[in-house]
């Protein structure tokens, strides 16, 4: 079972209202095969938010999110991170944002131990051997510390990655569908970490089908459609619509359709 | 010097996970080193029961039947990068490429190093060569050549290891840039067991060391664009 209080280690944040924006982009475009995938997207998210990236199937939800994450560049406009371009200052941004994708990024033939372990020499975490420990005992996975990952179910997968991101101090987190494949502890794990973050003034960046379950942690939602913003709504979150040059590209306009 | 030190200790982690998960169940050194075998007793069967030919040939069969494992050896190593999105993830970490390379890196060169003795061994066995007269040169090039391959197996690993067809592109890639080293060991590997009649052993030895030298620079250099994912 996840401890009540989750250790989260943020790197020394400001107050929210000093920070640079956790997410600005302008015009960001992302083709896939001429395809955009992205299509003109103007968003910026206030530092220390909770935001939901909603959409349907294909609206561009991973796709944002992982270009703010640098596994992807972009075809057009720009993308910052806590004022770092994600193109131009990539390796500065990877120290500030920490991402949980549909896969988890986990060797299956190590531990559990073994591979946060690893992950804690390539974080940089201090102490690592104590916030290894930690980690695993709050994603509920102390007993099963020396388990093979091939050995996990896929929820036991998920909560592991979970524990991979508190070794690190990111200022912008990114979960791709994290309620996905939990159990209801693991789902409770999800809203304990984004009560967390919340706290500590990490800005969070939540892909999802539907909020029903975390509406009261979220500060704000952005609607996704086809690459586009339909609408934002709460606080911490403005969108404008692409530009005139970006809505006409040949291979961006498309996505209107 | 602080910065060569995290880098240094990034690739150790690297090597030491790759090592790990090897152990644990990939078997990609024991495969290896039955290709190399069969490699060699296949040469060996091709080329009759002729032992002085088989001597003659030996330098040539030994490189061969490293560098084609090689290409085994170098491959397996990456492949545990593609479960379930760990080669993302890896690019992801907030590190300098250059160490994951030099990691991935320190890791075939091992095996490369255990492959190339081993099968030095066997060649003195299978082929009738006298090798413990001159294991100092014999090791010294086994230890620049194995550094070779590893160095260009590493680069060329990571250059297919997102394609379907890897294990055919990678020695398709790999081998012809390998060239020069497979010329350098082979001399270097004949001029030790002749005792270095004509004093070329150390112009071989110096070819094997700028080819270690160019491929690893180039490698660290150009890895973290491998990483990228488009």
């Amino acid at each position: 079972m996840p401890q009540t209080t989750i250790y989260v280690s943020p790197r020394s944040l400001g107050a929210p209202d000093t920070r640079p924006p956790a997410v600005a982009t302008t015009d960001l475009a992302r083709l896939f095969a001429g395809s955009p995938a992205l299509a003109g997207v103007s968003l910026r998210v206030d530092a220390g938010r909770a935001i939901a990236l909603l959409g349907p199937n294909g609206a561009g939800k991973t796709t944002l999110l992982r270009l703010l994450a640098t596994a992807i560049r972009p075809s057009y406009g720009r993308a910052s991170v806590d004022g770092l371009d994600v193109d131009r200052d990539a390796a500065l941004v990877r120290e500030r944002v920490a991402y949980l994708s549909h896969a988890t990024g986990l060797y299956d033939d190590l531990s559990a131990r073994e591979n946060l372990r690893f992950a804690a020499t390539m974080l940089g975490t201090p102490e690592p051997e104590a916030r290894v420990e930690r980690a695993l005992a709050d994603v509920g996975l102390a007993t099963r510390a020396d388990d093979r990952v091939r050995d996990f179910s896929a929820g036991m997968r998920k909560r592991l990655a979970l524990g991979r991101i508190l070794l690190g101090s990111a200022s912008l987190v990114l979960l791709d569908e994290p309620y996905a494949a939990l159990d209801g502890d693991g789902m409770r794990l999800v809203d304990q970490l984004l009560g967390a973050w919340r706290e500590v003034g990490v800005s969070v960046l939540v892909a999802s089908h539907s909020t029903e379950r975390f509406e009261s942690l979220l500060d704000g939602r952005v609607m996704l459609d086809r690459g586009l913003v339909l609408e934002t709504s709460g606080e911490g979150v403005t969108s404008e619509p692409p530009s005139p040059s970006t809505a006409t590209r040949p291979s961006v306009v498309g996505a209107a359709r | 010097m602080n910065a060569f030190r995290t880098e240094a200790r990034i690739a150790l982690a690297v090597a030491r996970k790759d090592a790990l998960a090897e152990l644990r169940g990939r078997h990609a050194t024991v495969s290896t080193l039955f290709f190399a075998a069969i490699v060699l007793l296949l040469f060996g069967f091709a080329l009759g029961p002729d032992a002085a030919r088989l001597a003659a040939a030996a330098p040539g069969l030994l490189w061969l039947a490293v560098v084609f494992a090689g290409t085994l050896a170098v491959n397996r190593l990456h492949l545990l990068e593609t479960d379930d999105g760990a080669l993302e993830q890896l690019a992801l970490y907030p590190v300098a490429r250059r160490a994951i390379y030099a990691g991935k890196a320190i890791g075939g060169f091992a095996v490369m190093l255990l492959l190339g003795v081993v099968v030095l061994g066997a060649v003195g066995v299978l082929f009738a060569v006298d090798i413990g007269g001159a294991w100092l040169p014999l090791l010294v090039t086994v230890v620049l050549g194995s550094a070779g391959v590893a160095a260009v197996g590493t680069f060329y690993a990571g250059v297919t290891v997102r394609l379907r067809a890897r294990e055919v592109m990678l020695p398709l890639l790999m081998l012809p840039v390998l060239a020069p080293l497979l010329l350098g060991a082979v001399k270097a590997t004949s001029a030790a067991l002749a005792g270095d009649p004509f004093g070329e052993l150390g112009a071989w030895l110096q070819l094997l060391v700028a080819f270690d030298v160019i491929m690893i620079v180039a490698g660290a250099a150009t890895y973290g664009y491998l990483l990228e994912d488009g």
